[in-house]
């Protein structure tokens, strides 16, 4: 059984991947490999919706700074979508990962500066 | 031009064997293989098994001018070759002979799915007195595959010295290709009539050849096919996004080719529609869609149920299908399930959603009519006997070893039926896991635990801290696994009390992250739990965790 899916929509500059289910060891990877692909040149801003995560550990956290590097390598930006709400948030807070990245409450948010 | 192909690097020489390499058919001198091409197929033909092997070994023996040729049989255990048929050998089958996997000639044909030449009996290894008894003094040998999976094995002997070549081993080849399904199949149905078999292959291919594995949960069923007629009968058990599990079953209307083929297409389409995660009322209203798209009449009942064993909540709605029963320690009982109408049997068809806890322990069964039904017997008490029949069953395994026990004794199946069960397993106090290093075991971690953290009490968010520390900590044992054999980890938890202790142990070592954003996994644990100890040396790694249930 495949633990997530990802789901990918274009919004003028940005483009958003909205990723459901759980992200660890097992498919982080391959997650961070369908992003790249998808996140084309032209692209100015990646919003990575993580709003109907449920699980996330050090694996999808390693996912995200990978992406955040590659991107600004590109100059392009990262911005991460993770409710207060949302079952991942005291993940990232053990994990001291808030802060490092740009975090907000909702797409749209995400989305006003591009 | 007969040649001596090399013997090939990857096999251990033994005395007087030679292993040649496959050959091109095309090598083969045409007339030859075509007198075999033409063997027809038993399981489809009115040839049974015994007239197909002995047709075989007739052609064989003389497309190659041989003086034997012996068919050998893998059993069901899979460990010894039996003399299934013979020509000029008859002793062979007549003597029951059994070779053990690996042994002398044809043992080792068969273990290394290699062709063998053995130019001087006398001087080899081969381990059946028959083939020297006869007088027989070159072999050839080539094992029997059907889709990878090594059924036999079929040589040839010559009681003069004979250098077996390049162009006898094609023709030996291509006997074999040409016999090995037939063969299996006609193993498998050579006791049925025709149409009858290719109406079982069916059903056969379309039922699930493994049930779904799914943490917190065991499953079982049984399918047996009418003696005179395959039905549509259908049941199945697959894994649901979340750790939930799907649990159906159903009976297409009719009998023959056109119910098995019908039985196919609504399984799939179940189970197509129950991945995109909806409730079983919803999917059974898209499978009556489905019904109602397709060209012909059709009809079906059906059932089907979303377990979450988190906490045990089972969701179920039944298109006309036979009401679902529950067994647990106080004895069976049906469950009032709104029966609502067939699949495809209304423009309209609705089906409402019950839902129900199973408790740990307890185990959800569902069945086709052809398990209860009898000549005469009001439906209500056939129903009636059958949870009687099944109420004590203790697990999955054992409420479907009881629901067909009085079929398997009839002498005549006038239906086909079905039984399919799934039991919410009881999490025990102390945890105890022992997994494959392997990311996808992660998964089945967080719901064992996740269930064992809700039974000691956890709230969400200790549990979800919880998980996440431990799930950390398998990760490491994962990683740090480089065993070249498959390496496996435990994790064991348990409580006393308040205070949870969840242990995780290695055989690797433990090594200081490195690379750039590694090392987090520690930190995580250390803040998730009250106390955290790291024990490593030569023999592995441990991890020892402990915290107070809420804090």
């Amino acid at each position: 059984m495949r633990i997530s899916d990802v789901r990918f929509s274009d919004r003028g500059t940005a483009v958003v991947a909205r990723v459901t289910g759980e992200i660890d060891l097992s498919n982080a990877d391959d997650i961070g490999a369908a992003i790249a692909l998808e996140v084309t040149n032209r692209a100015r801003v990646l919003v990575l919706d993580l709003a109907e995560v449920e699980y996330l550990d050090s694996a999808g956290m390693r996912l995200i700074f990978r992406l955040q590097e590659r991107l600004r390598a590109r100059s392009q930006t990262l911005r991460l979508v993770i409710p207060a709400a949302s079952a991942i948030h005291d993940a990232l807070r053990l994990a001291g990962v808030s802060g490092v990245v740009e975090v907000l409450e909702t797409v749209d948010e995400a989305l006003g500066g591009a | 031009m007969e040649g001596h192909p090399a013997e090939a690097p990857r096999h251990e020489p033994r005395a007087g064997q030679v292993v040649l390499p496959r050959v091109d058919a095309e090598l083969a001198p045409s007339d030859q293989v075509r007198v075999l091409y033409r063997l027809s197929d038993p399981a489809l033909s009115e040839l049974g098994l015994d007239e197909f092997l002995d047709e075989l070994l007739v052609r064989v023996r003389d497309a190659l001018s041989v003086d034997t040729v012996a068919i050998l049989l893998m059993d069901e255990e899979g460990q010894q070759l039996v003399a299934r048929a013979a020509n000029g050998i008859e002793e062979e089958v007549e003597q029951g002979v059994r070779i053990p996997l690996g042994l002398g000639f044809a043992g080792r044909i068969a273990a290394e799915r290699a062709a063998i030449f053995i130019a001087d009996v006398d001087h080899a290894d081969i381990l059946n007195p028959i083939l020297r008894e006869k007088g027989i003094r070159s072999l050839l040998g080539v094992p029997l595959i059907v889709e990878g999976d090594l059924i036999g094995v079929l040589h040839v002997g010559s009681l003069h010295p004979r250098t077996f070549g390049e162009s006898d081993l094609a023709v030996l080849q291509v006997a074999a290709v040409r016999a090995a399904p037939g063969i299996e199949r006609a193993r498998l149905f050579s006791a049925l009539e025709q149409e009858h078999r290719v109406a079982i292959l069916l059903q056969r291919s379309l039922l699930p050849k493994r049930l779904a594995q799914i943490v917190g949960v065991t499953a079982a069923a049984r399918y047996l096919p009418a003696t005179d007629e395959v039905g549509g009968d259908w049941y199945d058990v697959f894994e649901l996004p979340r750790g939930r599990v799907g649990v159906a079953i159903g009976d297409v209307v009719g009998h023959g080719l056109r119910a098995a083929t019908l039985m196919g297409q609504l399984r799939t389409a179940l189970h197509a529609y129950a991945i995109e995660d909806r409730g079983p009322g919803s999917t059974l209203e898209f499978v009556d869609r489905f019904i109602q798209a397709m060209p012909d009449d059709a009809m079906a009942t059906a059932a089907y149920a979303v377990l979450d064993p988190l906490d045990g909540t089972i969701r179920v709605a039944s298109a006309g299908h036979l009401p679902p029963v529950i067994v647990g320690e106080s004895g069976g009982r049906l469950l009032e399930v709104t029966p609502a109408t067939p699949l495809g049997a209304f423009s309209y068809g609705a089906y409402r959603e019950h839902e129900m806890v199973l408790r740990p322990g307890e185990t959800l069964i569902f069945y086709t009519d052809g398990l209860i039904e009898r000549p005469e017997v009001p439906l209500e008490r056939s129903i009636d006997e059958f949870v009687d029949r099944v109420s004590g069953a203790t697990s999955a395994e054992d409420a479907c070893r009881l629901a067909v026990a009085n079929l398997v004794a009839a002498e005549k199946l006038r239906d086909d039926a079905a039984v399919v069960a799934i039991q919410n397993v009881t999490v025990p106090a102390e945890l105890r896991m022992w997994l494959r290093a392997d990311p996808r075991v992660l998964a089945d971690v967080r719901r064992a635990l996740r269930r064992w953290l809700r039974d000691r009490g956890a709230d969400e968010r200790s549990s979800n801290e919880i998980v996440l520390a431990v799930c950390e900590a398998c990760t490491n044992a994962i990683e740090h696994a480089y065993s070249p054999a498959p390496a496996h980890f435990e994790l064991r938890a348990r409580a006393d009390g308040e205070l949870l202790e969840i242990v995780v142990t290695d055989s690797g070592q433990w090594r200081p992250p490195h690379g750039e954003h590694r090392g987090r996994g520690l930190k995580i644990i250390d803040d998730a739990m009250d106390e955290v100890q790291l024990n490593t040396n030569e023999r592995g790694t441990r991890i020892v965790m402990r915290r107070s249930v809420t804090r």
